[in-house]
């Protein structure tokens, strides 16, 4: 009986150790051509790879994704694409951990910032600079010629093939900057305004007895686009210098945006938070807590559209002549180099098919954002996401695109530690100062 | 004859025991090797290395640069002392209301024992996320728990940020640390006082000792293996927090809740900084063992 009993508990631990082992050879071999799955009705051989996503609008829903890849494999049914969805807090932790550990996805759906100013730049990325072609560069040059500079890396390698782009910007609760005679600091057609009315309203606000006109959130880097944007564009700051290899907001400009908010916070008409990131900023104003969030698009206009009970008016950022210069974000695909060139040609068809195939425009719609191929056209336009296409005003304010400057990663810890240094001392300059050495180290 | 057959076979059949034994442990074995032994050896090695996104070097001249790096930054010192804080704050705390509680309720009958040891081993076994995201909502500055029965009961004039103010944020990590920490020292003394002798406890005060005599002279000793294990697996705990800072304050406000741990993740996971990682973490874990050591010294003198 022990005998028949050790016998079988041998047997299945047997067994588990095979499991894990075939699971592995899925996970890391399965973008080898094989002839399981899709090859008994047709006797096609599939290559299989994976994807990981940052959750980018839908792109962050199973559901979606299934059915955009239910699509695909009617075009494509030689490739199966097995999709892992990963969050802001711990995707990059993710990323890197697989990349040491070699189980690195074949294909990343996020923005330049990582695919090409962090894994681009530390040479993990393939080149995809065959996909750019001429007819690509012009199409999307004329959205933006900010994009294809972003894609870039500074070696003339391209490391993200784009998808989709927005320009971030703010929102205000309508209805209590109506209340409280603040709409005459707007300009309602333009959505934009200057500081100077920027302060006004802020002052009108906490007058009317509004105790929290807005947030300058900064308990981390979720959402930093935001505060980022607002010290910029008070005084015209420029974040970094052209080209991309200095960080440079300690600027007389950068100084005088941070010193009017803190000013701000003192006479009560702002306020700071380092305990709350942007997602918490996000809760706060939808529910009426703050009058004007600093972390908005239309991604983010759709997510809280359920829990909005009053008009969340889209602007652009206050600046001192009136003319903002938005942060934006782009996003697409790129991928890493697993050294299978029958993996990487499967992920290029796969990109190809999103950004440039039929079902292009549904894919961009399901981004939530706009695309970056002018000859899309509007992809909202018709649909239920109609009021999307407002967003599309900011378009013309997108400013540079900075974010692929050296120590990325390193500047954005820098940038809110820097904001609750700032707000405590009440010294930008200093604060500043530390910020910049730190991330220009 | 019959003598060197039960000798030859008593060593036949130790052989294979022994071998048995050795099969048996042999599983363990690997994991131990493979999921403990060599990341140590690893980790150890590679701190001696130049290991980040970009590459991987080692040089003799470059060999010491990650501990040098280390001593020089103010960010690993201020995560150093606020670690050592929590873990000088927490320890003790734990330690004394877990025998405080595992004394108060090892007395009382099974159902109601049970349901005690349920309650405060519950955010043991609920996961930190979730723990985390009610704590942060009592902790909100907006509409928080705390700031609402404060100011309910008059204690409070104005809302306090609690997370977002570095002279309460490092306080609040520690009493979330603190809840969470009891669960398993509590059991653990409800068992150890459930096994304490009952002969000497009867014989002590057939003698006339006194209910903190009882406890001092009879049950403090025998329940000291016990105190000694909940000291070193709560200092380790205390050394490695690190989800409730990630989830909750990124180590800020200024660095108030920055730990060794999370300036270990935030530069080997988030930033690619293996090598400095590493070099942190074998620093880490040789102040965790002359804790440990120290505990081993003080309180466990009398089980060796």
């Amino acid at each position: 009986m022990k005998k028949v009993l050790a016998l079988l508990l041998t047997l299945a631990m047997l067994a588990t150790l095979a499991a894990c082992s075939v699971q592995k050879e899925g996970n890391n071999g399965g973008g080898t051509t094989d002839n399981g799955g899709g090859t008994e009705g047709g006797g096609t051989a599939t290559t299989a790879i994976t994807m990981w996503t940052y959750p980018i609008g839908n792109w962050g829903n199973a559901e979606t994704v299934d059915a955009i890849l239910a699509e695909f494999n009617k075009v494509h049914p030689e490739i199966s694409v097995k999709v892992e969805y990963l969050d802001y807090s711990n995707g990059d932790g993710m990323v890197n951990t697989a990349l040491e550990g070699g189980t690195a996805p074949d294909i990343i759906m996020e923005g330049p910032d990582r695919l090409v100013a962090n894994w681009g730049a530390a040479g993990k990325m393939v080149d995809l600079s065959d996909m750019w072609t001429d007819e690509v560069k012009a199409d999307i040059a004329a959205t933006s010629e900010v994009v294809e500079s972003a894609c870039k890396w500074t070696d003339g390698a391209y490391y993200e093939y784009p998808l989709c782009m927005t320009t971030h910007c703010m929102a205000i609760n309508y209805e209590a900057f109506e209340a409280a005679g603040a709409l005459q600091y707007i300009d309602e057609e333009t959505h934009t305004w200057t500081t100077e009315n920027f302060v006004k309203a802020c002052e009108a606000l906490r007058d009317a007895g509004y105790q929290v006109p807005g947030i300058v959130y900064c308990g981390g880097t979720g959402g930093d686009q935001g505060t980022r944007a607002l010290v910029r564009n008070l005084y015209s700051a420029d974040f970094t210098n052209p080209e991309h290899t200095q960080y440079t907001m300690n600027s007389e400009e950068g100084i005088k945006g941070l010193q009017l908010l803190i000013d701000m916070v003192a006479d009560g008409s702002m306020t700071y938070d380092a305990g709350i990131v942007a997602s918490d900023e996000l809760t706060l104003f939808a529910n009426g807590t703050a009058c004007m969030s600093f972390c908005w698009n239309a991604s983010n206009a759709s997510n809280y559209a359920s829990q909005v009970t009053f008009t969340a008016f889209p602007m652009a950022f206050p600046s001192d002549d009136g003319v903002p210069e938005l942060d934006g974000g782009i996003w697409g695909f790129g991928i890493f180099d697993n050294g299978d060139q029958a993996r990487i040609d499967a992920a290029k068809v796969f990109i190809d098919w999103v950004c440039n195939g039929d079902q292009a425009a549904s894919n961009v719609y399901n981004t939530t954002f706009f695309p970056v191929r002018s000859s899309l056209g509007d992809v909202y336009a018709g649909t239920e996401k109609a009021s999307f296409s407002d967003f599309l005003i900011f378009m013309p304010y997108l400013g540079d695109y900075y974010n692929v400057t050296t120590k990325w990663a390193e500047q954005r810890t820098a940038w809110f530690e820097m904001l609750q240094s700032a707000f405590t001392s009440g010294d930008a300059a200093a604060a500043l100062e530390a910020y910049v050495a730190t991330a220009n180290a | 004859m019959a003598k060197t057959n039960q000798a030859g076979m008593s060593r036949a059949l130790v052989r294979r025991e022994t071998t048995a034994a050795y099969l048996f442990l042999l599983p363990c074995l690997i994991f131990f090797l493979g999921f403990v032994v060599y990341p140590m050896v690893t980790c150890f090695i590679n701190s001696f290395t130049i290991y980040n996104t970009y590459g991987h070097t080692f040089s003799v001249a470059t060999m010491f640069d990650n501990y040098k790096r280390m001593f020089q930054d103010d960010v690993f010192w201020q995560g150093f002392w606020n670690t050592i804080l929590i873990v000088v704050v927490s320890v003790p705390t734990v330690t004394a209301f877990s025998l405080w509680v595992g004394t108060a309720i090892y007395q009382m009958g099974p159902k109601l024992r049970s349901f005690f040891r349920c309650i405060f081993y519950l955010p043991v076994v609920t996961g930190t996320v979730a723990v985390t995201v009610v704590w942060k909502w009592m902790f909100n500055n907006y509409y928080g728990l705390f700031n609402a029965v404060g100011k309910g009961l008059g204690i409070l004039d104005q809302n306090i940020n609690w997370l977002g103010d570095e002279r309460f944020a490092i306080w609040c990590i520690i009493l979330i640390l603190f809840t969470t920490s009891i669960g398993q020292p509590i059991v653990l003394y409800v068992a150890a006082l459930g096994n304490v002798d009952q002969a000497l406890i009867e014989a002590s005060e057939v003698d006339g000792a006194t209910k903190f005599q009882v406890f001092w002279k009879i049950k403090w000793p025998q329940i000291m293996p016990t105190t000694l294990y909940i000291l070193v697996i709560t200092t380790i705990n205390s050394f490695q927090c690190f989800a409730l800072i990630q989830l909750l304050t990124s180590g800020g406000p200024n660095g108030s809740t920055q730990t060794i741990m999370y300036y270990i993740y935030y530069q080997a996971i988030k930033l690619g900084e293996y090598g400095y990682g590493n070099a942190m973490g074998i620093i880490l874990a040789i102040i965790i063992a002359l804790f440990s050591a120290l505990q081993f010294k003080v309180a466990g003198k009398d089980n060796t």
